[in-house]
């Protein structure tokens, strides 16, 4: 009996694992995924459009009218074909129309009755090239009507063809027609060989990725076939102002562009935010101080109450950008400040007591500028130092204990307050008067050195330890001088 | 014989004692060794704030400042149902006290609460947080980051804090 | 004549003389005190190479004590494991000593392996009975370099987890079986806190557990057979019985502490005058930076790697580099039966020849590698 339990008991504890596995509540199951749904699928072509039926068929449009051929694919992601608007509600015509016979835009007349971009369709020359004119007005045709634009959007933007004729594009385009003028569908339209867009005809909402003037595209957009383009910049000037070919190339190295492609920083300034959008002309002289105080607006305030402000703008210095740059806005380091060389203040201010300084710059001017420069540096060499000594102290495993002022706080996020400091005072310089500045570094200053002197402290500990070691060696070596002293009294082996 | 014998005898306990004095100076730091330290600033998951709900009040003056939390200074807020229940003395909830950490993440200045403006303030370039940390104005890219708060009566059983005197408890939300 | 050997038998009476024998009694230790007095040690001009086994030894006992405090501390995952041994160094009383001490044990401990297994050879210690002390050291240098490989881990910083990265990738070139190895040893395709947790396990039970038994049977096979005597002693004596010996208890014990006193003091030393660093926590998501290398007892591998170039007859080097290696270690744990012949016999000869040129081999290797 007590065999057949143990071996029942046995049966048992082998099968109960095998049967879990096998029943059903241990098989997983693997949710399946949706399928992706297309977005930009374009929708087919219905009954009420026919412009397709002939603008869709790749074999009747050759050579140099290859430009006529646009398919429903081509349209993929185009805003207005998503709205409901046809062919016909930019390029007029009857889309109903089967025969062509009906439509007006009959064989004879040779089409010439719909709106085009092309100049002048009256004429019989199919290869006539685009009048920019003629884009403007034909987008504005609704863009700048509100009624219309509201039965889209509740509140809607009616003014870019307004601020369109102002900017620099429209400007040049009333007084000279110029053709590489830029206009509407310059930037809303051709991804100029970007390769984001395979729609050749669809022109995205701002807020779709793939459009030419997403966020992080409108630089290369603005610069690709215009701006950066040297043949086409040769010879144009803004004012007397040679407009110039390297501005893409300077923003790219400055750090909004590594904010806004780089890190992902959306709200990192590109062309726009400085140049406008449809009004696009470059900042007075004046305004550059408002346009970077958009974002910086701490220091813009600062420096609208300085002398230096009104110098610029009587010489006609750009602001912020005299010293910053325009484009290449870089990082900026103490070394902009001060007398030393790769510093600004000394192109204007005068080194010494004989020298005249230009535009009127003082003496006192640079003793300010140094005097900043030296402050900065300081504090700056005080929190490397502290920084330093903590992580010597650290590397060594040495404790560190809080500053004394707050023994439970950790020492290097005391540190952290100097950090502040620093960055505060580097703003404050834009006030260019000393008392402020050395104000906010008198704190940085004094923590620096606390925290300094706590870290070397803890490197002395260090020295402590030497003396552990030394303590802990005399009893270590006593005891082998005694080991070797007693095998010497053993008896020699045999 | 007997002298050299003494000798040895002599050796051999001379041995034992600073054999005995060796294993004492090792023992010595693997005892403290062993002795538990205080809660630690760096890799905690969880602390207990150095401030009662009652110091966020805006008549409280200038909000706290930041506290050490895992190497980085956490800020604590009163949200305004907060401010509201500690006004008519009722028990504070969870939800009332918030935390954050106080790196800006601009440019990683300290932010600082300023419960009149019932906003957190970035002195470095303005920028301003609301109260749940989504950043609001100015340059700041993305909102603070949020820790996760709990109220806690009291440490002692049986005891239940008074309203405002609760413990407040940050830790990390993953 | 020489003195009577010294009487240092305790006295079964007074306090101390009644509670040993109380122990003696019950654990039957009266047979161990036998066994231990009649165990000799042969004096010739290589017993200093005796020596080395029980260094190694002592060496692991402080291992095995320092581990264990460590672990009492020590947060195997990767968002906690560097953390923890910062706090070791700098909040725990005397971590930093203890973490120190355990670091500079660990290469101290591989290198005097290295030397017990060199000098055994020399003292063709592996002849008949003694193969399988010598295919149990052999094993136990595999388990000890294991115990390096995934202890260098556990600090989680920059320097280890790319180390481990390489490292384990070139396990990955074993033929056939060399992806499932990876994904072993790796707990996964990449180095993540499962290979942490792996690595973790590996340190401190499964390798531990392996090495109480190898070497269990491997200090049970020394005292079973003895110390071996090198055969040129032996002839020059006239016979193996004929040469000189010491008593183990007191006379090569006492010996023996003063090494192991000399190796606390050293390792006091290192520790408190070169502590172990620190260094920067690993980021996983960053790119494997330049002069990633093993630590030492690796290295010679690893440069003979980076000195072959990357495909030598049509095969990958990795491949080819391991293929080596293994036959090597598979050589030197054949030994015993490659080599039984006479002591100055033609093979004996030829395995002189390359255990000098595998020595020069393993210096320069590793003196290259340290300096590129």
């Amino acid at each position: 009996m007590r065999r057949f339990s143990r071996n029942v008991l046995c049966a048992v504890l082998l099968a109960a694992p095998v049967a879990v596995a096998a029943s059903p509540a241990a098989e997983k199951k693997v949710p399946s995924k949706p399928a992706a749904e297309k977005k930009t699928a374009a929708k087919p072509a219905e009954p009420e459009n026919q412009c397709i039926l002939c603008h869709g068929d790749a074999d009747l449009w050759e050579g140099d009218r290859r430009r006529l051929y646009v398919t429903v694919k081509d349209l993929a992601g185009d805003i207005h074909w998503e709205k409901g608007l046809r062919c016909q509600d930019c390029h007029g015509g009857n889309a109903r129309a089967a025969d062509i016979k009906e439509a007006p835009h009959a064989l004879e007349d040779g089409f010439r009755s719909l709106r085009s971009i092309r100049k002048d369709t009256q004429s019989k020359d199919y290869a006539n090239p685009p009048e920019p004119v003629r884009v403007v007005d034909l987008c504005g045709n609704c863009h700048a009507d509100i009624d219309f634009m509201r039965r889209y959007n509740p509140s809607p933007r009616v003014d870019q063809l307004r601020e369109y004729w102002t900017s620099g594009h429209g400007q040049r385009l009333k007084e000279t027609g110029d053709p590489n003028v830029a206009t509407c569908v310059s930037c809303h339209h051709k991804p100029h060989g970007s390769g984001l867009d395979t729609a050749k005809h669809a022109v995205r909402p701002v807020a779709d990725l793939a459009s030419p003037v997403y966020r992080t595209h409108v630089a290369e957009t603005c610069a690709t076939k215009c701006h950066a383009n040297q043949e086409l910049m040769a010879g144009r000037k803004y004012h007397d102002r040679p407009l110039g070919h390297d501005q893409y190339a300077e923003w790219g190295k400055s750090v909004h562009a590594e904010a806004l492609l780089k890190k992902g920083d959306l709200s990192a300034p590109t062309c726009n935010n400085c140049h406008g959008n449809h009004g696009a002309l470059p900042p007075q002289v004046g305004s550059v101080a408002n346009a970077c105080g958009a974002c910086h607006g701490k220091v813009a305030s600062l420096f609208a109450d300085t002398v230096m402000k009104h110098q610029f703008e009587k010489l006609e210095l750009p602001g912020c950008a005299a010293c910053h740059g325009k484009h290449d806005v870089v990082k900026p380091t103490d070394e902009m400040l001060g007398m030393g060389g790769g510093a600004f203040c000394v192109k204007c201010h005068p080194e010494e007591e004989n020298q005249k300084g230009h535009y009127g710059a003082t003496i006192a001017g640079a003793e300010t500028a140094r005097a900043l420069h030296a402050d900065l540096d300081d504090l700056d060499q005080a929190i490397r130092d502290a920084k330093a000594t903590i992580a010597k102290a650290e590397r060594l495993g040495m404790p560190l204990p809080g500053p004394p002022s707050d023994p439970n706080l950790d020492l290097a996020l005391y540190l952290r307050k100097a950090f502040d400091s620093q960055t505060n005072a580097r703003v404050l310089i834009h006030s260019f008067k000393l008392p402020p500045v050395e104000a906010s570094l008198k704190e940085g200053l004094e923590i620096a050195s606390e925290v300094q002197q706590v870290a070397e402290g803890a490197l002395q500990e260090y020295d402590s330890r030497r003396i552990w070691l030394a303590a802990s060696l005399a009893p270590i070596l006593l005891v082998i001088l005694l080991l070797v002293l007693y095998i010497r009294t053993l008896p020699p082996s045999r | 014989m007997p002298e050299s014998s003494s000798r040895r005898r002599w050796l051999l306990r001379s041995l034992q004692a600073s054999i005995a004095a060796t294993l004492a100076a090792v023992f010595y730091p693997v005892v403290r060794f062993l002795r538990p330290r205080e809660a630690t600033s760096s890799g905690a998951q969880e602390v207990v704030a150095p401030y009662r709900p009652s110091e966020l009040k805006p008549d409280a003056g200038r909000g706290p400042r930041p506290f050490n939390f895992g190497g980085k200074p956490c800020l604590l807020v009163l949200s305004p149902d907060g401010e509201k229940r500690l006004a008519e003395g009722q028990k504070l909830l969870d939800g009332d006290v918030k935390a954050f950490n106080a790196i800006c993440t601009h440019l990683d200045c300290t932010v600082e609460y300023r419960p009149e403006k019932a906003d957190i303030f970035c002195n470095c370039h303005n920028g301003v947080y609301d109260l749940n940390g989504t950043n609001i104005s100015g340059p700041p890219p993305r909102p603070l980051e949020a820790y996760k708060v709990t109220l806690r009566g009291t440490a002692k059983p049986g005891e239940t804090a008074k309203p405002g005197q609760e413990e407040i408890i940050v830790s990390r939300t993953t | 004549m020489s003195p009577a050997p010294p009487n240092d038998r305790p006295d079964a009476t007074g306090r101390w003389g009644r509670l040993k024998a109380f122990f003696f009694e019950r654990l039957g230790l009266e047979d161990l005190r036998a066994l231990a007095a009649k165990k000799r040690v042969p004096i010739h001009q290589t017993t200093i190479f005796y020596f080395l086994g029980g260094m190694a030894l002592f060496l692991f006992a402080i291992q095995v004590i320092t581990g264990a405090l460590l672990s009492l501390y020590y947060k195997p995952s990767p968002d906690q494991a560097f953390e923890s041994v910062r706090a070791i160094m700098t909040e725990v009383d005397y971590g930093w000593l203890i973490r120190s001490i355990h670091s500079w044990s660990a290469n101290l401990l591989i290198g005097v392996i290295f030397l017990h297994l060199l000098t055994t050879y020399i003292m063709r210690a592996y002849r008949a009975p003694r193969e399988i002390t010598w295919i149990t050291g052999v094993l136990l240098l595999v388990v000890f370099l294991a115990f390096g490989f995934s202890g260098y881990l556990l600090p989680w910083n920059e320097l280890s987890f790319f180390a481990t990265k390489v490292g384990t990738a070139i396990v990955g070139a074993v033929p056939l079986v060399g992806e499932q190895l990876l994904l072993l040893a790796r707990s996964g395709k990449e180095v993540t806190g499962d290979t942490l947790a792996r690595f973790y396990s590996l340190h401190v039970v499964i390798l531990p557990v392996a090495t109480f038994a190898i070497l269990g049977v491997h200090l049970f096979l020394v005292q079973k057979h003895g110390m071996s005597i090198p055969d040129r002693v032996a002839e020059r004596r006239g016979g193996a019985d004929k040469v000189p010996s010491m008593p183990f208890v007191p006379d090569f014990l006492v010996r023996d502490m003063v090494g192991w006193y000399l190796a606390l003091g050293i390792l006091a030393v290192l520790a408190a005058l070169y502590p172990w660093e620190l260094a920067l926590k690993a980021d996983p998501m960053a790119s494997t930076p330049e002069g990633t290398k093993p630590e030492w007892y690796f290295l010679f591998m690893f440069q003979t790697l980076r000195a072959t170039p990357a495909e030598v007859w049509g095969i990958e080097n990795d491949v080819l580099v391991v293929l080596f290696f293994a036959f090597v270690g598979l050589v030197v744990l054949l030994v015993p039966f490659l080599d039984g012949g006479a002591p100055r016999g033609r093979t004996r000869q030829v395995f002189n020849v390359l255990v000098v040129a595998a020595v020069i081999f393993f210096i320069v290797m590793t003196a290259w590698g340290l300096l590129e």
